[in-house]
């Protein structure tokens, strides 16, 4: 789905909650799976103005899972190790961000190319 | 805005949010208590600070209705929204964790150099010194007019020597390395018996080696603690206790003397212990210590070390 304005974050939010309670997650880890689509989203908007979030169940044996994709072709991340170190952000160092969103994730992939954009693809499994 | 004006308006944008997602169960009332935690977070509102805002928030919603079902239907509610507020914490929660581990791993690292730079001055300087002295024997007997000169640089080579055993000693007492810190300690307490005539019982239970940085550590306080009990305490003996239960490392020094606390003797500015040092060295292990009366009317110092077995 497209990430435009606030509106989207809403929506791709919604859909997150759902498919996590789909893969049979608890309530506690939809909220965090729902807060790692919406430090996403919100990324998107902040440095791309503009992306695309794909959300999905996952299935790996007997494991389900959700995997959250997000993509932009804003400016790129010039240095990668850098923005996910804490405190990188504005946001004072208390470990939210791309940082923060990797630790509630089982699984967090990061590529960028500058000028390109930015792809993010992460997981959760349950159990 | 004064603090004050900030928190009350806080409280305000909190409670009409959680009472727009009661009215309205919805995404976006959600994203708005997921919102303001993490404006919370990011200003320093605790976590204690949201819940108390949250129960206020709550108490609000609930007298604005009488009907039971109603105030049931708000109480299964809320809790979602509780969860988006709180969201944000439990990423810095877990960011805290993991810079935990670094800090211990960086500790442990720390404790490695410290050791090789403490045994490479004890040891290698040490035996270069050594040499020295030879050499400068042998000047003195090619040159015995030069005597009183070479006798000045033997003065002052003693003098390096005795440094360099300090900072070696400092960084990290060879006697651990020697004797492990039981002995160490045992050690510890004959020093102290000779030098101050204080008996020191020595008591220990542990279930392994302990980590460089937490016998460092302890072995530290006990000397510093221990000198400060001869020196100033009036004592007739003191004790050294380490014990290890529950992932915990706890050390007490305990003497009869005439006793002081915390707070007294930081006001007095008592010497010898260094307790801000001492408290620094078990902040960054993680630990705490404490300084109080015991019942014998003396001191207790006592100190809890996490530890990772």
């Amino acid at each position: 789905m497209g990430i435009e304005s606030a509106v989207d974050i809403v929506a791709a939010r919604q859909q997150a909650r759902a498919l996590a309670a789909e893969a049979g997650f608890s309530t506690c880890d939809a909220t965090l799976i729902t807060t790692a689509v919406s430090e996403m989203t919100r990324n998107i908007l902040e440095y791309a103005s503009r992306g695309e979030v794909t959300i999905s169940v996952v299935k790996k044996g007997a494991k389900s899972g959700v995997q959250i994709i997000a993509a932009d072709q804003g400016p790129g991340i010039a240095d990668v190790e850098q923005v996910m170190k804490d405190g990188y952000s504005s946001r004072k160092g208390m470990g939210i961000g791309l940082p923060g969103t990797k630790r509630l994730m089982d699984e967090f992939e990061i590529a960028s190319t500058v000028g390109r954009g930015t792809t993010v693809t992460m997981k959760k499994w349950n159990p | 805005m004064t603090a004050a004006t900030t928190e009350v308006h806080a409280t305000a944008l909190y409670e009409t949010a959680l009472l727009d997602y009661l009215a309205a169960h919805d995404e976006p009332a959600l994203l708005r208590g997921y919102d303001l935690g993490r404006a919370a977070l990011a200003d320093g509102v605790s976590l204690l600070e949201m819940l108390t805002m949250h129960s206020r928030a709550l108490a609000a919603a609930l007298q604005g209705t009488s009907d039971d079902r109603e105030r049931q239907r708000i109480m299964s509610a809320q809790s979602a929204f509780l969860m988006e507020a709180l969201s944000p914490f439990e990423m810095a929660r877990r960011a805290f964790h993991d810079a935990n581990t670094v800090l211990r791993r960086l500790n442990e690292v720390l404790d490695v150099q410290v050791r090789r730079i403490a045994s490479e001055l004890h040891n290698e300087a040490g035996q270069l010194l050594a040499s020295v002295h030879f050499a400068l024997a042998e000047a003195e007997r090619d040159l015995p007019q030069k005597s009183a000169h070479l006798d000045h640089v033997r003065r002052i080579l003693v003098e390096v020597e005795g440094r360099l055993r300090n900072l070696s000693h400092e960084l990290r007492p060879s006697v651990l390395d020697d004797m492990g810190l039981p002995g160490a300690l045992d050690f510890l307490a004959q020093a102290i018996l000779s030098r101050w005539d204080l008996p020191v019982r020595v008591s220990i239970a542990l279930e392994g080696d302990l980590p460089v940085s937490i016998e460092n550590t302890i072995y530290r306080i006990a000397q510093e603690a221990l000198t400060n009990v001869a020196k100033h305490a009036s004592a007739h003996c003191a004790e050294i206790i380490v014990r290890e239960s529950a992932r915990t490392i706890l050390c007490i020094v305990r003497d009869d003397g005439t006793g002081f606390d915390d707070t007294a003797s930081l006001r007095k500015g008592r010497p010898g212990l260094g307790l801000t040092e001492i408290r620094e060295r078990v902040a960054a292990l993680g630990g705490t210590l404490h300084v109080g009366l015991n019942e014998k009317g003396g001191t207790d110092l006592t100190l809890q070390i996490p530890l990772d077995r």
